[in-house]
């Protein structure tokens, strides 16, 4: 059995088009988490960092420069890359090192910078997460891929594209509540449905943005976390799975085995099934990841999501609120920074700092996070320490 | 069509893909030991790990499994106009195959079961379609 490792404290850079490089927005992110957990740097013993595409920013292997200019640049730390799950799977490697004991405080921080390059090189540049052989290089995008996806969902399962729009709306409903959200714009079903098509059936506000922006975590052993006298939140699940790279490879188009397969994980560790969850951040790459990542984490049963969805059952008064955040599709995606940020909005909504977007009385949160098409993915799940 | 082989002797499998793929055709691999069919450029059998194959040519025809209409494309695809990506069930096979098939305006062009077909592989835009 694993130690009890817990969140001691959590910041976030704003998401949107920022001006500060890659570095500095880690800087920034994991200084309001340092601060935030009442530690100084010096008590960090590891550093996990997530980033993609740092070298379009100029910057690779960007932890020990993070360190350095923490202050601390005997610290060892490591970079890892996962496509738009890094943040999550980074968080899993931290949770693993304190689980197993060999650290009692590390930092966890994602990052990405990618907006200076402009939306046609974002799009090549997220195209080589795909398997490129057979996706990006037969000319899908990540919006395409997703499209497919969609499409196979809404044929057998009679869906419709209005569907999806309800989950955009939702999700910005929630994002204007969020200070450091990307796009903080209330929408309509009209205004998705009429909005440009990108990759049918996938149209405009079914995508979310490219985003800059990063956000960091201090967890800890239960000891630690003890002796610091502060609000801290502890993981009690943690689970990784894979798919399939290429989505022409997976037996049922419509389902992400990863993500069913992290989530059994998960559960499992926690002795806790869906319906013990009080609110959870998933992966709203597209608002047809959301109708599928409710249903393969069990909230929903296959194919029942979607009208789940439409009647309001995961708004933040429904029966499962997703995505109080806003999620990637209003909060925004920076995709080594996006796993991370899941796990600051749990930890702002069980220490009393989620403003009008806290969960009334949620004990119990789940996050997942998945990169590319769902090739890789993990589902952590926490619990509010009172 | 089938022919046994020695794995020392395949160095690019992608390449080998992409010349039978030039062909019209979809290369495969079939498990000596399990019979299990992959598409060709899988180093090992899913099933049971074995890595010693026979070659399997399967004519590259197939029905249309899902696919989207690429409004905005990726670098390289820019002026290539409107565009499908295609997951499409290989006829024959047990597996799925995707490529690009040109001139596709509207998803009514396309109905979910129709027949597409290999034409062959070019560097720009990959495994090339064409609607049967």
């Amino acid at each position: 059995m694993p130690n009890k490792v817990c969140v001691l404290g959590a910041g976030s850079t704003r998401y949107g088009k920022l001006n500060e490089n890659v570095v500095e927005l880690a800087l920034d992110a994991s200084k309001e988490a340092i601060t935030s957990a009442g530690i100084t740097p010096k008590e960090i013993q590891s550093g996990y960092i997530s980033n993609v595409f740092g070298v379009s920013d100029k910057q690779v292997h960007m932890a020990p420069v993070i360190m350095s200019n923490l202050g601390i640049p005997y610290t060892p730390g490591l970079t890892i890359e996962s496509a738009c799950g890094s943040g999550s799977v980074m968080l899993r490697e931290a949770f693993a090192n304190v689980a197993a004991g060999f650290y009692d405080c590390v930092l966890a921080v994602g990052v990405e910078k990618i907006t200076q390059v402009g939306t046609v090189q974002s799009t090549t540049l997220f195209s080589y997460c795909s398997d490129f052989f057979y996706e990006g290089g037969n000319g899908a995008s990540f919006p395409g891929l997703f499209a497919s996806i969609a499409r196979a969902y809404l044929t057998r399962y009679k869906a419709t594209e209005e569907d999806l729009a309800y989950v955009a709306v939702k999700n910005h409903e929630n994002g204007i509540l969020n200070p450091k959200a990307h796009v903080r714009k209330k929408i309509t079903i009209e205004d998705v449905m009429q909005s440009p098509v990108v990759a049918s059936p996938l149209k405009l506000y079914d995508c979310c943005p490219f985003s800059d922006g990063a956000s960091a975590l201090i967890l800890c052993s239960e000891e630690f976390a003890k002796k610091k006298g502060k609000s801290y939140v502890e993981i009690i699940g943690s689970g990784r799975g894979a798919s399939p790279a290429a989505v022409q490879s997976r037996e049922d188009i419509t389902i992400i085995p990863s993500t069913v397969n992290a989530a059994r994980q998960a559960y499992e560790m926690a002795k806790i099934t869906p319906k013990d969850v009080d609110f959870a951040e998933v992966h709203d790459c597209f608002t047809i990841a959301e109708v599928i990542d409710c249903e393969d984490l069990g909230f929903f049963k296959k194919g029942e999501a979607a009208e789940a969805i439409r009647s309001g059952a995961t708004r933040r008064i429904g029966e499962i609120p997703i995505n109080p955040s806003g999620g990637l599709k209003s909060k925004g995606h920076p995709i080594g920074a996006t796993g991370i940020g899941q796990v600051v909005e749990v930890f702002e909504q069980f220490t009393g700092k989620a403003g009008d977007r806290t969960i009334q009385d949620a004990q119990i949160a789940l996050t997942h996070n998945f990169g590319a098409t769902g090739a890789s993915a993990a589902v952590h799940i926490f619990k509010k320490v009172n | 069509m089938s022919e046994s082989r020695d794995p020392n002797q395949i160095t690019n499998r992608r390449s080998k893909f992409i010349e039978a793929a030039s062909r019209g055709k979809i290369l495969a691999n079939k498990c000596a030991k399990c019979n299990h069919s992959t598409l060709e450029t899988v180093y090992f059998c899913e099933k049971c790990s074995s890595d010693v194959f026979t070659i399997e040519e399967y004519a590259g025809l197939g029905n249309v499994v899902t696919f989207t209409i690429q409004s905005v494309a990726p670098e390289g695809f820019t002026d290539a106009g409107l565009y499908a990506w295609v997951v499409f069930k290989v006829d024959d096979a047990p597996f799925n195959v995707s490529g690009f098939l040109k001139d596709t305006h509207t998803p009514s062009e396309l109905p979910i079961g129709s027949k597409v077909r290999v034409t062959g592989f070019d560097e720009k835009h990959g495994l090339l379609l064409e609607r049967v």
